[in-house]
């Protein structure tokens, strides 16, 4: 750029200076209330969105399916199609590499590739269409880096047509740009009906991906929560052997285990000496040689860091004399007189803590699993005898009771239920009540079973 | 007695030169394209601010980083708001300063004589990524774990110092401990640093070019 160039720049910009207006106070009103937009926006965003809880960090969890932060995604997408490209697609540093670094190195050396003087945008159409393509490229690739490129069925349909919008059609279009470069209008031309074919595409795509199944994580977050979630996981793994308050020091009516002596979970010996880093290692690891079986996914168990974190919490406040437990709540609202209880808010918790170890899959339970509410109605050896509404003579009503169930010969079939430790009489009344009044699945059916003695009208 | 000490205090600072060269300048008439540079500054001091904060319980280990999030989250009074604004304030920062540098573009505001100015520009664009990247594994959740496993593995793909690159990147081969303690001073420190230096010498050269005006047919 020559001096005489430069001259004239500086001109024009006094000119415009002159029509223009002040730093203080024209220029700064308008940036702070920008500012002060986005100021309420960040105060509604924070308060009425959040920071949604993820579980602790896993290493071992290779099950979870890793994602970068939503900036990111794009590239990430484009790596993936990229990918799937014939022969160049294995070369990955392409793709992870060179294709960034020119993208990244021609936009920072922009001042220097386009020299030109000129700012108004009919004199800049290659660079402002190149542009503009990659801006769309961009967010496209962003909003489609969800659907997956090969579907379930094994087709690949949506696979190749991301493709297309995300690299073949842009690809082209660059080529096209580079073409037309001395006109205008063509230029206008392809930019347009390039951005219109890639967003047609892209929303195809987007209207056949397959619906998201929400994937539910639940993370507990309040101490309260922790303890509960905690219970209930010592409950399903944890209470054969240990015994629902941690006491048991000989084990008893577990195969393969029976007579063991293991020192009382529940007492100071332990509570004292393993601090909560080494429980996680002894629950995660197990004890092999004393017949503790590894229950961390590091080593092939079920449980996740977060789950086994909220036992020791669950450990430490409830029998840690250290701790102070906070108010938990009680497993089931009581009922009231001639309240049906339902599924969902009575049944299903008790089912978790005390019924769930034994009656899922793997477990010696004669087929029987109550998982869920389909489960519990229709699976089992005897699936025709353990809930039969309004019949006392259920198996799962009598077995709750402590009466074991007899063939003719007079042997015992099915023990009582929990085998060791009898239901607390309230429990068993939820399971009468629930099974009398024909096995309501949601509150609102409940309700309607229900025959509360004359609703008196709130004072 | 106010009078005496704004007296004083003038008679060293020299308010009407700072008046004069800082805030009573000529400007082109600008638009509100033009209050995007300001707002990314304005969320960088807010990302400062909320930053500051998180660090006084913040513990920067993989033992104790979940929990003392958790703490701030549950625990501390208005944690939940301090976080909850440096998260979305990150998410909006991205978002402000890529469409403030889209806006520069769009206008060829790059040119002559505010080369320089674009040029530290894209250092604070990739400074910005990279407190988004170093920031997201704080918290030592899955979600965090994981994308960080991810993306040094893409810096694990370039030919010859890859593996190096990476190894600098997670302090070793797998991410770890060394891995958060290097983001996280990555995070608070360093980058922030740069970010700080970077914003000042862009604003000088602002001040001293001025806002460029609005292409008109003529340019
Ligand atoms: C942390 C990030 C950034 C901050 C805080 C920031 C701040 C600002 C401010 C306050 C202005 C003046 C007001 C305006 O034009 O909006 C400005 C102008 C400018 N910025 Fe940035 N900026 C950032 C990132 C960038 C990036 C990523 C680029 C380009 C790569 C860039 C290039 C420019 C240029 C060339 C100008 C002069 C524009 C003109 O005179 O019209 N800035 N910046």
């Amino acid at each position: 750029m020559n001096d005489e160039t430069k001259k004239q720049i500086q001109e024009r910009y006094e000119r415009h200076l002159d029509k223009g207006e002040r730093f203080w106070p024209d220029t700064i009103f308008k940036d702070l209330i920008m500012s002060l937009g986005i100021f309420v926006l960040l105060l509604l965003l924070a308060t009425f969105i959040g920071v949604p809880a993820e579980p602790k960090a896993d290493p071992s969890d290779t099950s979870y399916i890793p994602r970068p932060e939503w900036y990111f995604l794009f590239l990430f997408k484009f790596l993936a199609l990229y990918g799937q490209l014939p022969l160049i697609g294995k070369i990955e540093w392409l793709a992870t590499v060179l294709v960034p670094v020119i993208a990244l190195g021609v936009l920072t050396l922009i001042p220097f590739i386009e020299k030109s003087p000129q700012r108004h945008y009919s004199k800049r159409g290659l660079s402002i269409s190149i542009m503009t393509i990659m801006v769309i490229g961009i967010v496209l690739l962003t909003l489609m880096s969800e659907v997956p490129t090969v579907s379930e069925d094994g087709s690949t349909l949506l696979g190749t047509l991301q493709t297309i919008a995300g690299i073949f059609i842009p690809v082209i279009a660059y080529f096209l740009l580079f073409v037309f470069k001395s006109n205008n209008r063509l230029m206008v031309w392809t930019t347009s009906l390039v951005a219109v074919s890639m967003i047609l595409i892209s929303g195809t795509v987007l209207a056949l991906a397959p619906e998201k199944k929400a994937e539910e994580t639940e993370v507990a977050t309040t101490l309260v929560d922790q303890i509960v979630a905690g219970q209930d996981l010592y409950s399903v793994h944890c209470v054969e052997c240990h015994g629902d308050d941690g006491s048991v020091a000989i084990i008893a009516g577990v195969e393969g285990l029976e007579g063991e002596k293991i020192t009382p979970i529940n007492s100071r010996d332990v509570l004292y000496t393993i601090t909560d880093s080494a429980m996680y290692e002894v629950i995660a690891y197990g004890r092999p040689n004393a017949g503790m079986i590894p229950f961390g996914k590091t080593y092939g168990g079920e449980l996740s860091r977060s789950e086994i974190d909220y036992i020791t919490i669950f450990m430490r406040y409830s029998w840690d004399d250290r701790f102070e437990a906070p108010e938990v709540p009680e497993l089931f609202p009581p009922l009231a007189e001639g309240e049906v209880p339902s599924y969902d808010v009575h049944i299903q918790p008790i089912v978790k803590r005390y019924c769930i170890s034994c009656h899922r899959a793997g477990k010696d339970n004669n087929n029987y699993l109550m998982t869920s509410y389909e489960e519990m109605l229709a699976t089992g050896d005897n699936a025709a005898n353990n809930i039969i509404a309004g019949d006392e003579n259920s198996y799962v009503l009598q077995t709750i009771q402590e009466h074991p169930i007899l063939d003719e010969n007079g042997e015992e079939i099915i023990s009582m239920m929990p085998p060791t430790n009898a239901l607390k009489p309230n429990v068993v009344d939820v399971f009468i009540r629930w099974i009398m009044n024909g096995m309501p699945q949601t509150a609102e059916e409940a309700a309607t079973l229900s025959v509360t003695p004359e609703a008196t009208p709130a004072p | 007695m106010w009078k005496n000490i704004y007296l004083w205090l003038d008679e060293r600072i020299g308010f009407n030169d700072l008046y004069a060269n800082l805030l009573d300048r000529p400007e082109p008439k600008t638009t509100w394209w033009n209050t995007l540079g300001s707002a990314s500054l304005f969320l960088f001091v807010m990302q400062g601010l909320t930053g500051i904060f998180l660090t006084v319980y913040y513990t920067p280990s993989p033992d104790h980083a979940y929990d003392s999030i958790n703490y701030i989250m549950e625990g501390v009074a208005f944690g939940w708001l301090i976080r909850g604004i440096h998260h979305w304030g990150a998410t909006l920062m991205v978002i402000l300063v890529f469409i403030h540098m889209l806006r520069v573009f769009y206008t060829a505001s790059f040119k002559y004589p505010r080369e320089l100015t674009w040029l530290i520009g894209i250092g604070l664009f990739l400074a910005t990524l990279g407190m988004g990247f170093t920031g997201y594994l704080l918290p030592w959740n899955q979600k965090s774990y994981w994308a960080t496993v991810v993306g040094t593995q893409i810096a694990g793909t370039v030919p010859f110092i890859g593996e190096f690159t990476l190894k600098v990147l997670r302090g070793g081969p797998e991410l770890s401990a060394l891995t958060l303690q290097r983001f996280f001073s990555a995070h608070i420190w360093i980058i922030p640093a740069v970010l700080a230096a970077l914003i000042g010498v862009h604003l000088f050269l602002i001040i001293k070019h001025g806002e460029s005006h609005f292409p008109t047919k003529e340019d």
